[in-house]
This record gives C-alpha cells, structure tokens and sequence, in this order.
C-alpha cells in the first residue's frame, strides 16, 4: 500500500463526483423519456375524445377546462361520466409536464344538473387527489352551479377540501331549498382504518332517523372493501405514494323513495388488474387485450371471477373469499342490489322477492380503481 | 370452562388478515395473541366459550380464516379438536351466520399445510 498524495486524492474525488453526476444524468434522462410519453399520450388521448363526447374547451398554451355533463350517474350515464372523470386524471396525474403538453385549469360545473351519491364521489376524490398534487391551490366558484348540486356536494364535505371559510360553507347549504337526498360527508381511509365504518352507522342513523336492519352485514361487506385496499389495491411494484393510498366511503337516503345507498371507493389498481389470469379463456383474453373491445370483456370475465370463484392475486386456496362478503347485505335484505364497477368491468347482483339476479358489463371508458355501491329500500 | 369475550378483550373492530398491513385488529393477532393461548390454556374436556357479538359489528371472512381456520393451517390443532373445544355464543341472532362460517372455514382448512410465520404475507 502507498499512501496517497493529497493531489492524488483530490483527483480521485473528483473523478468520483464525475462519476455520481454522471450518472444521475442517465438517471434524469431516463426519466425525461418516461415523462415524454406519458404526456404525449395523455395530448393524443385528449385530441381523440375533445368534441368525441368530451366537453372540454382549450385555451392558449394548452390550458385546458373541463366541461361536466348535465347527468353524471355511472348506472344511467356511464360512458359520459367516466369519460370526464377519467379526462381529469390524464390532465392532472403527471406535473412538471413541459408547455406542449395539455394542462388543467377547470372542471366547470355551470352544466351538472343531476349527480348521483357514487359519481360524486369519485369526482370529489379525483379532483382531491388534483388538489393534493398541487398542494391545495383550487378554489371552488359557485356562481352558476345547479343549487341543487352546490347542496349535494356541501353535505358530501367537498367544500372541506378547500380553503373555504366556515361562512361561506353554511351559505351553499342555505341558498337552497331541500332536495328531498340527504348525504353522509364522506369519510377518508386508509389500510387500517376499519373503525371509521362506525361514523358511517352513526351518520346514516341520523339522516334516517332509525336502524338499518341487517347493518352488520353491510358492515362485513365494508371491512373486506378495506381488507382488499391494504392487499391489493395498492401493489408496491406500481409506486403509489402513501397519500395516494386511501379509500372514501359515503351514504344518501333519499326520503321520497326510501332508497339507501352507501358507497365505497378506492382509486388502486382495479380488481381485475391485481388477479392472475389462470383460465384459458381469459388468458387468450390477456393476449388480445390491445384490443379496446376485447379488453372491455376481459375486465368484465375476470370481476365475475374475482366475486364468484374464491379468486384473488395470491392464488392461495383459503383466500378470495373477500368479495362474496359483499354480497351478503343484499342477500340478507331479500332486496335491492349491489354494483361492482373496476376499471372497464360492471359486476351486478340484485334481489327482487328474494330472487337474484346477476349481470356484467363491459364499457369502453374506465373508472380509476374499484367503486361498490350498496342499493337497498328501507320499508 | 374458560371464556373469551373478543369484543371486550381483543377488540371491538375485528378486521383483516395479517398484522401487517391489516393491524393489531386482524385474524393473525387474534390468533397469535388470544385464541392459540386460550387453547393452550384449557384442562383435558374444557371448552373456551367465544362470544362474538359483545360490541362487535361484523366478522369478515379474511379475519375468520386466519383467526381461526390459521389455528388448523399452521398446525396448532386438528379441525376436529378445535371444534370440540369451541363453544361459539352470541345473543344477536344474525351473529349466527359468523358462527357457520367460523365452522366451515376450520372444516376446509387443511392442517399444517403452511408454516408460520409465513414468508410473505402479501
């Protein structure tokens, strides 16, 4: 061993640092590149949908505003309501995109006449997920909304996403006259959060005014929604930050028809990316899935397989039993139904009489994650 | 005849599978912490009365697999002798479909088919 020179050792730390700075510039480079793409699909994707059933309106330097439907429902409406939803996401989910890219600066709702508890939902999410990347910069104007919507929206808690002043919350709500729908705010989760289902049981009692029969299986039904949030919505390989990590959970009543509903809702992966396609109808499923059609119907195979085959990602043989459990308030109940929409999929279950019924679906646009809808009528 | 009220000593918001990312509340610590010790606990023809309805919502099925279907799987005891030595009470009548499936889901479980504890959880 020789003892270096300190012209040597500075020589080498130089060479040292080049090395660390060089290849943190691959590493930027790299990266650039992933961002290139993700921003040029979002623009083409943007292209093909504005005045192809997208209301959007773009401004100079691409900025973009976002026109709601008149109706957003997911049973009634699917296709629009996901479309716009979905056109939220793709504007908004990368930042520092560069000047040619598409940017969002509004979601008008001037337009939005009716939403329903479940859109509502994931609109409020979509767009609280928007606020966060920002570091809560939006503002809510309310001048020209529906007042019925400004009701709807201010009982769900969507204005407490927003630096709005106590004041001007209770102003929404006093503006408008009763539409007859009384809505639970909606509460945020995350893995372990199963007790939050109880503010829910409390918050339902008080805008029915009596207990719900049967409540302990809409609550089993809930905690393996959340049980599949920890396990599967999430995967590590796909990056999510902590705070993207997070399930919402509303309910409505609406005291004209006595219509109950609860909604669950989280923004993962979806459930038919998180299973295995083992079968081989579904694996030729997969092969063709480049397809918009076939890849419609593969979501749709593999949620009715995920709810009725004891399927999950883990291929073990005492696990997937989750799903069934959410069909158990309905079955419970004698009455009402239970949706499932992941991605491209619909998986329906309802009871009529003591009768069920059970259909899928299949849609062209999709919805970020897994949203369960409880629907039963209170007698 | 010794008792184990999970409402009032393990927790009255049972849910999950594993402890991690589930929780202290989840079938793996019930397991680990509560049942296989109150098991072990018992005289030669005394039963562990579990009362399951004492400010508990509801069970999921992932918590009642791994909390007690794990007892089979990982070895603990055979599905017949665990059943022998539980008494499963409740007083709300709906509690008896937790119940049926806490017996159908130790009947299916097949004994010491998975070490624990397990290598991934996930």
């Amino acid at each position: 061993m020789k003892k270096l020179s300190k012209k040597q050792r500075d020589r080498d730390l130089r060479l040292s640092i080049k090395h660390r700075k060089g290849s943190s510039n691959n590493e930027k480079k790299l990266s650039d590149i992933v961002i290139s793409q993700e921003w040029k699909a979002a623009n083409k994707w943007i292209d093909e949908y504005n005045n192809n059933g997208l209301d959007i309106t773009i401004h100079k330097k691409r900025l973009v505003e976002i026109h709601l439907p008149s109706i957003m429902n997911f049973n009634e409406n699917y296709e629009e309501t996901a479309l716009h939803i979905a056109a939220i996401r793709k504007l908004t989910e990368h930042r520092n995109v560069p000047r040619k890219a598409y940017r969002l600066v509004k979601v008008d709702f001037k337009k939005l006449e009716e939403i329903s508890t479940s859109s509502a939902l994931v609109l409020t999410a979509e767009l609280s997920k928007w606020d966060d990347s920002i570091r809560t910069k939006l503002k809510p104007n309310t001048e020209e909304w529906n007042c019925g919507i400004v009701k709807q929206f201010s009982e769900l808690g969507f204005f407490d996403l927003f630096l709005v002043e106590e004041s001007e919350k209770n102003d929404y709500v006093n503006s408008c006259s009763d539409t007859g729908i009384s809505v639970v705010k909606y509460i945020k989760g995350r893995c372990k959060d199963k007790s939050k289902t109880r503010i829910l049981k409390k918050c339902i009692g008080e805008i029915v005014g009596d207990k719900i029969n049967k409540w302990t299986f809409l609550d089993c039904g809930l905690s393996e929604a959340i049980t599949n949030v920890s396990h599967h919505a999430y995967p590590i390989k796909y990056s999510y930050s902590e705070e993207d990590k997070n399930w919402y959970l509303t309910g409505s009543y609406n005291k004209d028809t006595s219509e109950l509903k609860v909604v669950f809702y989280d923004q993962g992966i979806g459930i038919p990316k998180s299973l295995p396609a083992s079968d081989i109808w579904e694996t030729i499923l997969t092969w063709f899935s480049a397809h918009p059609a076939i890849d419609r119907k593969r979501h749709e195979v593999l949620l009715k397989a995920a709810v009725e085959l004891d399927r999950t990602s883990t291929l073990d043989s005492d696990r997937g039993k989750g799903l069934q459990d959410l069909l158990e308030f309905v079955k419970h109940r004698g009455e009402g139904y239970l949706s499932i929409f992941s991605l491209k999929g619909l998986y329906k279950y309802s009871m009529e009489n003591g009768k069920h019924k059970m259909k899928t679906e299949g849609f062209d646009q999709k919805i970020y994650g897994t949203l369960i809808i409880w629907s039963v009528v209170l007698k | 005849m010794k008792e184990l009220n999970i409402g009032k000593k393990f927790s009255t918001d049972p849910s999950g599978r594993y402890i991690d990312p589930d929780g202290d509340a989840s079938g793996e610590a019930f397991r680990e912490n509560y049942l296989r010790d109150a098991i072990n606990s018992l005289e030669p023809g005394e039963k562990l009365v579990v009362i399951i309805d004492d400010g508990v919502e509801s069970y999921g099925s992932s918590f009642l697999v791994e909390g007690f279907a794990g007892m089979v799987k990982y070895g603990y005891i055979h599905p017949k002798e665990l059943l022998d030595k539980l008494d499963i009470r409740y007083t709300d009548e709906d509690f008896e479909f937790y119940k049926d499936k806490i017996i159908q889901y130790i009947n299916e479980a097949k004994y010491n088919s998975e070490e624990y504890p397990r290598k991934n959880n996930i």
